[in-house]
């Protein structure tokens, strides 16, 4: 057994590059507006290849779980994560750290969404939804599953399965908005900001569809540096990335996340997040 | 050169040659006659199989390949000549050498078109003549042919049989069209329900016996076996 | 119970079950029309449709090379191992391996490849190569296996087995094997646009994104330029244009990042392996109590996803092969020459053109609009796709047939006349898509329908690489047993168009 393990394990690293090329790669998981994401990004790049002194490339990702990959395997070594992703990957990858956030993420929230058939009017109370449709957005989106789960089964005593007719994943947080709208589904939920840039874009139509509650505050989105950066790009490299991050102050860098500014995070913010997939069974 | 006694051949399950003995010389020229169903043609593939290291052998199912060149399947009948990566090698690009020699044979067999022409724009009868070019090209000393020129009309046939004549020793060929055989061959044999029916020299032979051997003669089993029973 | 009914031949028979079965399945499978309103998101799709939007997309060309690259490296790569094991393919191993890499969506192959490589190119190639390879094994090898034996009888004797082989076998095969590949190269242009959805950089990665984001106006062009890139395959896939787009292929790939060997060992030591087995590091530590807690877990992913996975998968497979199968006999009457005439048959056939050319994740993502998110969506998508191919296909017979001097060009003559004759090749036709609409349901998994790609996709989503490569398995395993049952139809089938052409053969004589 252990003489295979040798034998493979020499196999494979013969296999894969030995030489991990120097240069630094970052990927941010696809939200809200995707239209000329890798040109908006590519200037993140700049920006940070400016700052940090090393070549930077920018990776594109269609998904949540791509992101999570690419941060795995170490084909990107900062991430641009949601809250669920950030707790994904670092579980996968010990010793990476979660070094900046947005500012509007130490208290960000979802809304629930309904169309008017559904009847429910919008209260501070947690709406009855019994019997309804409902759309999440992507199956690994914080603002648009985790935590919309998390109320609902915490408010309705349930499992979501058992509260609703019929369950979707619309992908993404703008498709959930149409859906909604078209009456697809009854009732959806959304990330504020999405639903608030679509609202002042005047593609939302509000005699069509409106918030019908707001959750809680809880962290989300979040910057995590790969463990062993500083072995790789010499000491203080992971200081000088926060340093970057937290410097970022140029609004049309910022507003590819699209964030105010960003703050310092660590770890220990998103232990609620962590327990809160557990409880719900995305995590073991 | 070859003598079969008794012999019983299948054909697909039925009974296609019955206890038929035969012995052919070299240098003879064999014509098989017979009705549809008489078993000609099985009792030629098992020719070919007792000759098949010094035969050339024309199928009835020609077995072109319709995707090639009318070189390449003229070719094919070189293929033993050959080790195969030059064979190989030729399919992709034709060699020099044979390209000419089997020009020049479907120049003689009167298919006038460029050899690189595929086998699926050909008609019937240029179809005929490629499987037949592809049996001349094997250079064997004996040619076994199953109606190799069913498609063509007589005086075309008549041209081809001369050349079949003039390359081959001995050739053993059934034939439809009787006065072709009459003509030129030097033994005519026939074949009724797996049996020999008819085994006469040329000079034995007119068009009456053979008509008589189309019609109505007595039924197989009580009839005897007219001549030739001396070779 | 057909018996008492002696006109009922095997084909209305077999058409009567398929009908029955599907009807059966319409029934029980969800096809709720939930849709309030749709129109105004329609209108902006049309409107996107009348206004493309060429120049919204950002590193436009590049995609559409990337998607030409993928493909053809992917069928090259294809071809480079499943066209020698055709060879070997009636070896019963060869035969199985194939069976299950072939049963496994590209998609899915791309998302467990995507663990290993990455965003890498080798995910992409290795995802549309290894299916296409298998299918070129099977089908090279059923292309050989009737290939006349007549050539290699004739030829002359003492020729070399190696002459024999590609003389006497290989030469007949060699132009519907070309047909083949240059077919298969048209699917793999679809496919490596349909990797993009999951983060290929081909067309799909932006077709995706801005269907998904509501900006019809670039999905609109980006959908014409895919179609308006499989519709010229034939002027641009110049046989020999096909080495120099090889050798640009090779050249202008994204760069490979490096695979880090330890990770990829841990991900095949322990990132697959089911929960209770993770974290083990002997054979002897397995117990009583991992067994234990291993069959709680297989059975728990049995009843609560595989086996509604694949009652969804089933459902929607059937219903849309006689949906299929319904478009396809339409299709292919109105756009048979014999029976429209020339205009409205041109028109038809154009029209099937650009419906086969659609990948089927924007039909469903359309109807899904119009219709809401039940299976309907779904099922029509297939539906469409797929029988506008097979009437595609069954046209081109239908334009040779011949037809009496009687024929009158109405409908009852062409029903007398021409549809017996091309029926039973449209059915085989349509047995044989059974087993890709199974493989295709996939996609609609990620699009959110209930079936096993849906779960595979939660599993990768979740991060439980176990949890995805077991149903993975069972998608596998039921694509087999589907693929046993179609072939076993389709061997029927061919045994009665051989007698059906043996029929047509004498009447001919007489």
């Amino acid at each position: 057994m252990r003489l295979l393990h040798m034998v493979c394990l020499a196999l494979l690293s013969t296999l894969s590059t030995s030489a991990l090329s120097a240069v630094f790669t970052f990927t941010a998981i696809p939200d809200e507006n995707e239209s000329q994401l890798r040109t908006r990004f590519e200037k993140v790049a700049l920006y940070l290849e400016k700052e940090l002194g090393v070549e930077v490339k920018y990776v594109p990702v269609k998904s949540y779980s791509a992101a999570v990959t690419a941060f795995r395997n170490n084909q990107v070594q900062l991430a641009w994560f949601g809250g669920l992703s950030g707790v994904q990957a670092r579980r996968l990858v010990p010793g990476s750290s979660a070094v900046a956030q947005g500012n509007e993420d130490q208290f960000f929230k979802s809304y629930f969404i309904a169309h008017k058939s559904a009847d429910l009017i919008p209260s501070d109370s947690f709406p009855n939804l019994n019997g309804l449709t409902f759309t999440f957005g992507s199956k690994s989106s914080t603002s648009g599953r985790l935590m919309p789960q998390f109320f609902i089964e915490r408010n309705l005593g349930k499992k979501s399965e058992d509260v609703f007719t019929r369950i979707g994943f619309s992908g993404d947080h703008s498709r959930t908005i149409t859906q909604v709208q078209a009456g697809a589904y009854q009732v959806g939920a959304v990330n504020y900001k999405v639903w608030e840039t679509a609202v002042e874009n005047g593609t939302v139509d509000l005699e069509k569809v409106n918030v019908i509650w707001q959750s809680p505050a809880y962290p989300d989105y979040q910057w995590t540096v790969r463990e062993g950066v500083d072995k790789k790009f010499g000491a203080g490299f992971k200081a000088k990335i926060e340093a970057a991050l937290l410097g970022m102050k140029d609004p049309d860098l910022l507003k590819s996340f699209p964030r105010h500014s960003f703050v310092p995070a660590e770890n220990a913010d998103y232990e609620p997040i962590e327990s809160v997939a557990k409880a719900i069974g995305l995590i073991d | 050169m070859l003598r079969i006694e008794n012999l019983t051949l299948k054909y697909e399950e039925k009974l296609a040659i019955r206890q038929l003995s035969l012995s052919i010389k070299a240098g003879e020229k064999l014509a098989i006659i017979g009705t549809s169903g008489a078993g000609k043609s099985t009792l030629l593939a098992h020719l070919y199989q007792c000759l098949k290291n010094d035969a050339a052998y024309s199928s009835q199912k020609q077995g072109l390949v319709e995707g090639l060149s009318t070189y390449h399947n003229v070719f094919m009948g070189s293929l033993s000549r050959h080790h195969w990566s030059y064979n190989l090698f030729n399919l992709v690009s034709p060699f020099k050498l044979p390209l000419s020699e089997v020009t020049l044979l479907c120049q003689e067999l009167e298919l006038d078109f460029p050899v690189s022409k595929r086998l699926s724009e050909l008609s019937g009868g240029q179809r005929q003549r490629v499987a037949l070019a592809r049996a001349l090209y094997q250079q064997k000393d004996i040619f076994i042919g199953d109606e190799p020129f069913s498609a063509l009309d007589p005086l075309m046939s008549r041209r081809l049989l001369d050349m079949v004549f003039e390359r081959h020793n001995t050739v053993i060929m059934v034939l439809h069209d009787k006065s072709l055989a009459l003509e030129h061959f030097d033994r005519i044999i026939g074949l009724k329900q797996g049996q020999l029916h008819l085994d006469a020299r040329q000079d034995e032979l007119n068009s009456q016996l053979v008509d008589d051997f189309y019609s109505d003669v007595p039924p197989p089993a009580v009839s005897p076996i007219l001549t030739g029973s001396d070779v | 119970m057909f018996k008492s009914l002696p006109f009922i031949g095997y084909w209305q028979k077999t058409t009567l079950s398929l009908w029955l079965i599907a009807a059966q399945c319409f029934y029980f499978a969800d096809t709720e029309i939930i849709s309030l309103d749709p129109w105004n998101e329609f209108r902006l799709m049309v409107e996107g449709f009348i206004r493309p939007d060429f120049f919204a997309t950002e590193y436009l060309l590049e995609a559409m090379w990337q998607t030409v690259s993928f493909a053809l490296l992917g069928v090259v790569f294809g071809l480079l191992w499943g066209a020698p094991l055709s060879l070997v393919y009636s070896n019963r191993f060869v035969a199985t391996l194939c069976a299950l890499t072939r049963s496994i969506h590209e998609i899915f192959w791309a998302l467990l490849f995507l663990q290993i490589f990455g965003l890498s190119p080798i995910t992409g190639i290795l995802a549309i190569g290894l299916p296409y390879g298998a299918t070129f094994a099977r089908v090279f090898h059923d292309i050989l296996l009737q290939s006349p034996k007549t050539t290699v009888q004739t030829l002359p004797y003492g020729t070399d087995k190696v002459s024999r082989y590609f003389y006497g076998r290989i030469s007949h095969v060699l132009v519907p094997i070309m047909a083949y590949i240059r077919y298969r190269f048209e699917c793999a242009l679809r496919s490596s646009a349909v990797l993009g959805f999951i983060g290929m950089p081909t067309l799909g990665f932006y077709l995706e994104t801005a269907f998904r984001q509501g900006h019809y106006h670039e999905g609109a062009a980006l959908l014409m330029l895919f179609i308006a890139l499989i519709g010229t395959i034939s002027l641009w896939c110049r046989p020999r244009l096909i080495a120099v787009y090889f050798v640009a292929a090779l050249f202008t790939l994204p760069s490979i990042p490096p695979v880090d060997g330890a990770l990829l060992w841990r991900f095949i030591t322990q990132d697959i392996l089911p929960p209770a087995l993770q974290n083990l590091s002997t054979w002897s530590q397995i117990d009583l109590g991992v067994m234990k807690s291993l069959s709680n877990w297989s059975l728990d992913l049995l009843v609560e996803q595989a086996f509604p996975g694949m009652i969804v998968t089933l459902l929607l497979a059937l219903v849309s092969l006689a949906m299929a199968h319904g478009i396809a006999v339409a299709g292919s009457g109105l756009a048979s020459s014999l029976l429209t005439g020339r205009f409205i048959s041109k028109v038809t056939h154009a029209c099937l053109l650009v419906i086969r050319s659609v990948p089927e994740y924007i039909f469903a993502f359309i109807f899904m609009m119009l219709l809401g998110p039940s299976m309907l969506p779904a099922m029509l998508a297939l539906a469409l796709h797929n029988g506008a191919l097979i009437a595609y296909l069954t046209v081109r017979q239908s334009d040779t047939t011949q037809v009496g001097p009687h024929y009158n060009g109405r409908i009852d003559g062409y029903c007398y006349d021409v549809l017996p004759q091309i029926y039973p090749n449209l059915m085989g036709l349509l047995f044989y898509r059974f087993e890709v609409i199974l493989r295709e349901t996939a996609i609609f998994g990620i699009l959110g329908i209930a079936s096993l790609g849906f779960y595979i996709d939660s599993g990768f989503s979740e991060i439980r690489y176990s949890t995805a490569l077991f149903l993975m398995g069972c998608t596998a395993l039921l694509n087999i047993v589907v693929d046993i049952i179609s072939r076993r139809l389709l061997t029927a089938n061919t045994g009665t168009q051989i007698s059906c052409a043996r029929d047509s053969a004498t009447r001919a004589d007489r």
